[in-house]
């Protein structure tokens, strides 16, 4: 399958991925156990929500915007049958901490504000020093999309074994409750 | 919004076919020979190649290396004198009626006019100082993935392409399916082909 026809057909699962974290985020007041890990992280969804339902040209778009909101519309959108397609995530792991967008269908990290590290006037301009900030960068940004696929590995084993139905039924419930008490 | 920046956007490749056994020597060699080449005091329409990611200037990595540990980090720089399309209808225009003026016509050809079209293009493009745009990459040599610091499909088509021919190396776009069979075993894999879309609702 090409591609296109790919991203197309199977557009879902990033989009029910995304849908998924959120749940998981609220389940445990915004912690994630990430059995691969075996750490808690802290995933809080804000602010900025983009919301799909439909295909092609039929395909409707909701965007909910708002600071510290109870993102009321998403929630209903949500009720309505549609589901995440970007959302900006705080993310917190150990010591380290990320704002980022993230795009379900192609799997896109936007806006990703890594944690603050050492300014470069006090660590100098030499080519180690260079060369250590260039890791420094890399790694936190490797840590993310590692920590993604963490994310993403968990909700893969559910979405393809035997707990899915499970955990379908916790998320329709979780839905529901939404809708109702917002 | 590269790789140093303070916010970055970015997405994630996987890299297809084996290096070379003796790869950084591979990878120097075809850096140099795919370097960026300055256009700022020629005509040429476009130059695309690769720059050092801490100095858009520094085509010859003098001041860093393009090597970082296990990680190849480069940025691709593409210059490219563009005339806007209005600009260009109006010199068009103007040519047009100086032509049917000179010659006491009151049309001119549809093929004529194509040609000076071009020609009004080409006079336009060498008044015009190339624009420059960069865009970084880190290639993670032990994991065989790319990040590339782009969420513009034009950037990354042209990615696509310029790593194909510096590296004769395709990059695959990871989106979720694809990212996923990597993350699965292989009766994993056979299970999520067969999945349909969840109701939540």
């Amino acid at each position: 399958m090409d591609l296109v026809d790919l991203i197309d057909e199977k557009r879902f699962v990033g989009q029910e991925f995304l849908t998924w974290l959120w749940f998981k985020s609220e389940e445990r007041g915004g912690t994630i156990f990430l059995p691969e890990a075996g750490e808690d992280i802290q995933l809080v969804f804000e602010k900025h929500m983009l919301l799909e339902y439909g295909e092609g040209e039929n395909r409707e778009k909701l965007i909910c915007r708002g600071l510290m909101t109870e993102l009321q519309e998403a929630r209903t959108g949500l009720a309505m049958g549609k589901k995440l397609e970007q959302a900006r995530i705080l993310l917190t792991r150990g010591e380290y901490e990320w704002n980022l967008s993230f795009k379900a269908t192609l799997m896109e990290f936007r806006n990703v504000k890594p944690p603050k590290t050492m300014g470069s006037a006090e660590e100098g301009n030499d080519p180690e020093a260079v060369e250590g900030r260039l890791l420094e960068h890399l790694s936190l940004h490797e840590m993310v999309v590692r920590t993604v696929d963490q994310l993403f590995r968990m909700f893969l084993e559910l979405r393809i074994g035997s707990a899915w139905e499970q955990e379908l039924t916790r998320i329709q419930a979780w839905v529901r409750k939404g809708k109702e008490t917002h | 919004m590269g790789l140093l920046a303070r916010s970055a956007s970015y997405v994630r490749y996987a890299v297809q076919g084996d290096l070379p056994a003796n790869f950084w020597e591979f990878a120097a060699e075809r850096i140099a020979r795919h370097c960026f080449r300055d256009i700022d005091e020629s005509y040429e329409e476009r130059s695309v190649g690769w720059v050092s990611v801490l100095n858009m200037f520094d085509s010859e990595f003098a001041y860093a290396s393009f090597a970082a540990a296990d990680h190849v980090v480069l940025s691709l720089r593409v210059d490219e004198r563009r005339v806007s399309p209005k600009v260009l209808n109006k010199f068009c225009l103007k040519e047009e009626e100086r032509l049917k003026k000179a010659r006491q016509i009151p049309k001119l050809a549809r093929a004529h006019r194509v040609e000076i079209k071009e020609s009004v293009r080409l006079m336009l493009v060498k008044k015009v100082p190339p624009s420059p745009a960069v865009y970084d990459l880190c290639w993670n040599l032990a994991e065989g993935t790319v990040l590339f610091f782009s969420t513009s499909q034009k950037a990354q088509e042209l990615l696509e392409e310029f790593f194909k021919e510096t590296f004769d190396l395709s990059l695959m776009l990871q989106v979720p399916y694809l990212t996923a069979e990597h993350l699965l075993d292989a009766p994993g894999r056979e299970a999520l082909a067969d999945i349909t879309p969840a109701i939540f609702i």
